[in-house]
C-alpha cells in the first residue's frame, strides 16, 4: 500500500490539525515540521537571507518529542521571523533527535501558530508507514 | 461518542451528564444550551473534552460548559473547572496558550451621528496607532528591568508610564495585576517572546472595534455603565501575545515530564497537570500570573493609542473626546477565589478557558461604582452583528463558580470559513453593511467570517434565561479592525 500524502488539512472546529504521514518516524517529522510552515503561509521579504540552526532535543516519549520539535520551530520561527523549509536528522530515537533546518529569515507570514498541542496526539504504524494527527493551537 | 441521551435535563437551559457515563469521571459535567447549541456541541468532540475535564483531581460539584462551547484541546473553549485546594490541580491546558486573553470596553459621550461621516478617518488613525498582524511588534522597547515590571505589576506599570488613568486600572478586573505574578517564574524564551509586543493586537480573532450602542435592556444599570443608545464605544480583544504562549509550552512540557510522581493519569495529555502547591503548580501559577499581567498592560497600552487616535481623527469634529473604561475580563485564566459549596467557603482553584468571570452583586471584587449591580460581563461577538454587556448575577455565583460565557463560539472550521467567503468579498459585504474594515490579512479576516460563529443572540439568551449573566445593553459595529 502506497502511504497517502505526506500530511494534510483536517476539520477542526476552532484551531488547525494536520495529519502528517511518514515511511519512517524521522521523515515524520520532517513533514510534521513542513506541514506546520505549510499552514503559516511564509513568504520572503527583500531583507530574507539563509539561516540554519542545529536543534538537539530530548524528551520522555516520542509524542513529547514531537511536540517539542514543532514548538521549538515555532519559537525560531517568531524570532527571526523564519521560514525554516528544509531539515537533515542525524540522529533521531524516541526519546531524542538531533537535527539540522535551514531556511531564510524575515519571511512574513499570514498566520501563528501559537503551539502544537499533544490533544488526540498519538503517532501510530499503519502497513508501511507512520500517521499523526497533530492540532495547533491558533 | 456522547449522544444527546446521555444527557440529562435538570433545569431549563441546563443538561447534566452524570458521573457514572465513565469510571475515570470524578464530578457530574453540566452544559449551559438550548437545542440548537445542544445540536451543535454534539457535533465535534467539545463534549468529550468536557467530561475529560470531569477526571481532573480536586474538581468539585461539575465541570461546566457555556454555550459558547466548542471543541479546543484540553478543555473545551467554553469550559469551567473549578479544584479544591490545597489538593487540587492546576493545569495549564485549562487555561490555553494565549494567557487573559480578554476584552475591554470604552464608553463616551460621542453620538454616532456626529462621526459616520469620519470613520474612515478614525479607522485608519486607530490602523497606524495599533500594531496589528501575525508577529507585530509595538513601539514600545522593553529593558529587562521594565519588563518585569510589567509582569509584575500589569496594567498598573502602562498607567505608571502616563498609558492611562487610575480609573483604568479601579475598572479592570483584578486592578490589572494578579498578586502572585513572580517574573524569576518566566523563562528566558518567554522573556525573550515579550519583549517588543506590548501595545500590539495580533491576529486571529483579535480585533478592536469601533461600535454604536443600539439597545439597552435594563436602563438602571446601563446607566450605571454609560452605556447610552446612539452613543459610541471601543472594544479591544487581545491577550498576552508571544509572552504567554511560551509560558504555556513551557509549563506543559515541564509537568509532562513531572506528573508521573504525583500518581494520577489524565484522559487527555494536554490536560496535564500538577497539584497546585506542587513546585511545578507554583511555578506554573506565577509564571501565568504574570502572563495576565502583561496581557493586562498590553490592553492599557493599546488603550492609549486608541485615545491618541481619536484625538488625531476627530480634534475639530468632536469637543469632549474622553474615553472612558467601563470594564475589561479575562477570558483564558486560571484564579484562586473562594465559593460557597455546601454551605461552606471553599478555597479554589477557578480554571475559566474561554469563559468570563460574572460575580454578582455586593462582591469586594467588583469596582465600587458597579458593587451593588454586579459586574460587568463583555461578550465580544463577530464583526458583522456585534456584542453584549451584560451584568453578573448571584445565581452565577451558586451555580458557575461566577463565570458565564465569553463570545459567541465558533461553529466553522477556518477551512471552511475560507471556502465559504473570500476575505475581500467579506469585507464588501460589510461595508455595505456601514462597517469600515481594516485588516492586515484578506485570508485572517475571511476566517473569522460571522459565518463562522454561532448566532450570539442565541447564547446570550442562554446565559440570561438561565439566569449567569443578564443582558443591560446591545452594540453594533460601525468600524472592525482585524489582525
Amino acid at each position: 500500500m502506497n502511504m497517502p500524502m505526506p500530511f494534510e488539512e483536517v476539520e477542526h472546529t476552532a484551531d488547525l490539525a494536520l495529519r502528517v504521514r511518514g515511511a519512517t518516524l524521522e521523515q515524520l517529522f520532517v513533514h510534521a515540521a513542513q506541514g506546520m510552515f505549510y499552514l503559516m503561509h511564509c513568504a520572503p521579504t527583500d531583507n530574507s537571507h539563509p539561516i540554519m540552526h542545529r536543534i538537539t532535543l530530548e524528551a520522555p516519549d516520542i509524542e513529547s518529542l514531537l511536540v517539542d520539535w514543532l514548538n521549538e520551530l515555532l519559537y525560531l520561527a517568531e524570532r527571526g521571523q523564519e521560514h525554516l523549509a528544509e531539515y537533515e536528522i542525524e540522529t533521531m530515537t524516541p526519546t531524542s533527535i538531533v537535527a539540522v533546518t535551514c531556511g531564510w529569515t524575515h519571511h512574513s507570514r499570514q498566520k501563528v501558530i501559537k503551539a502544537a498541542t499533544f490533544w488526540d496526539l498519538s503517532i501510530v504504524q499503519q502497513d508501511n508507514y507512520w500517521e499523526t494527527t497533530i492540532t495547533f493551537d491558533v | 461518542m456522547i449522544a444527546k441521551h446521555d444527557l440529562t435535563p435538570v433545569e431549563p437551559f441546563v443538561y447534566e451528564i452524570g458521573k457514572h457515563l465513565r469510571q475515570d469521571m470524578r464530578v457530574p459535567a453540566r452544559i449551559y444550551a438550548d437545542d440548537y447549541i445542544l445540536e451543535m456541541a454534539l457535533s465535534d468532540k467539545s463534549i468529550e473534552q468536557l467530561t475529560n475535564t470531569a477526571t481532573l483531581p480536586g474538581v468539585v460539584k461539575y465541570a461546566l460548559a457555556m454555550p459558547d462551547m466548542h471543541q479546543g484541546y484540553g478543555f473545551p473553549i467554553g469550559g469551567v473547572a473549578a479544584m479544591v485546594l490545597p489538593d487540587g490541580v492546576i493545569s495549564p491546558g485549562g487555561v490555553g496558550y494565549d494567557i487573559n486573553c480578554g476584552v475591554r470596553l470604552l464608553t463616551c459621550s460621542i453620538e454616532v451621528k456626529a462621526v459616520r461621516s469620519h470613520m474612515d478617518k478614525l479607522m485608519t488613525a486607530l490602523f497606524q496607532n495599533v500594531p496589528t498582524g501575525v508577529g507585530g511588534e509595538g513601539d514600545l522597547r522593553l529593558s529587562d528591568k521594565d519588563l518585569r515590571t510589567v509582569l509584575n505589576k500589569g496594567a498598573a506599570w502602562a498607567v505608571g508610564r502616563g498609558l492611562g488613568t487610575e480609573r483604568d486600572l479601579e475598572h479592570t478586573e483584578d486592578h490589572g495585576c494578579m498578586t502572585a505574578a513572580d517574573a524569576s517564574a518566566v523563562s528566558a524564551r518567554a522573556l525573550e517572546r515579550g519583549r517588543e509586543q506590548v501595545g500590539t493586537l495580533g491576529s486571529g480573532n483579535h480585533f478592536l472595534e469601533v461600535d454604536e450602542i443600539v439597545e439597552v435592556y435594563d436602563q438602571e444599570v446601563a446607566a450605571a455603565f454609560g452605556l447610552v443608545p446612539g452613543h459610541v464605544c471601543v472594544w479591544v480583544h487581545c491577550g498576552s501575545r508571544g509572552l504567554g504562549h511560551q509560558i504555556c509550552t513551557d509549563a506543559v512540557s515541564a509537568m509532562q515530564r513531572s506528573m508521573a510522581k504525583y500518581n494520577f493519569r489524565v484522559p487527555d495529555r494536554e490536560l496535564v497537570s500538577a497539584p497546585f502547591e506542587s513546585p511545578e503548580g507554583r511555578q506554573y501559577f506565577a509564571a501565568m500570573c504574570c502572563a495576565a499581567n502583561y496581557a493586562w498592560a498590553n490592553r492599557q497600552a493599546i488603550t492609549h493609542n486608541v485615545r491618541k487616535s481619536f484625538d488625531q481623527a476627530l480634534a475639530g469634529v468632536i469637543q469632549n473626546r474622553e474615553l472612558l473604561m467601563l470594564y475589561d475580563v479575562c477570558h483564558n485564566i486560571a484564579k484562586v477565589e473562594h465559593h460557597v459549596i455546601d454551605g461552606h467557603q471553599v478555597k479554589l482553584c477557578v480554571h475559566r478557558k474561554g469563559a468570563t468571570r460574572a460575580f454578582g452583586p455586593n462582591l469586594p471584587e467588583v469596582p465600587d461604582p458597579y458593587r451593588h449591580l454586579g459586574q460587568p460581563v463583555l461578550i465580544p461577538g463577530d464583526m458583522g452583528t456585534g456584542s453584549y454587556v451584560l451584568v453578573g448575577t448571584a445565581k452565577a455565583m451558586s451555580d458557575t463558580f461566577g463565570s458565564t460565557c465569553h463570545g459567541a463560539g465558533r461553529v466553522a472550521s477556518r477551512a471552511k470559513a475560507r471556502q465559504g467567503m473570500r476575505g475581500e468579498d467579506l469585507r464588501a459585504e460589510l461595508e455595505h453593511a456601514g462597517i469600515v474594515v481594516r485588516a492586515g490579512s484578506l485570508r485572517g479576516l475571511a476566517e473569522e467570517s460571522p459565518d463562522a460563529y454561532k448566532d450570539l443572540d442565541s447564547v446570550v439568551n442562554v446565559v440570561h434565561q438561565a439566569g449567569l449573566a443578564l443582558k443591560v445593553a446591545r452594540t453594533r459595529p460601525l468600524g472592525v479592525i482585524k489582525g
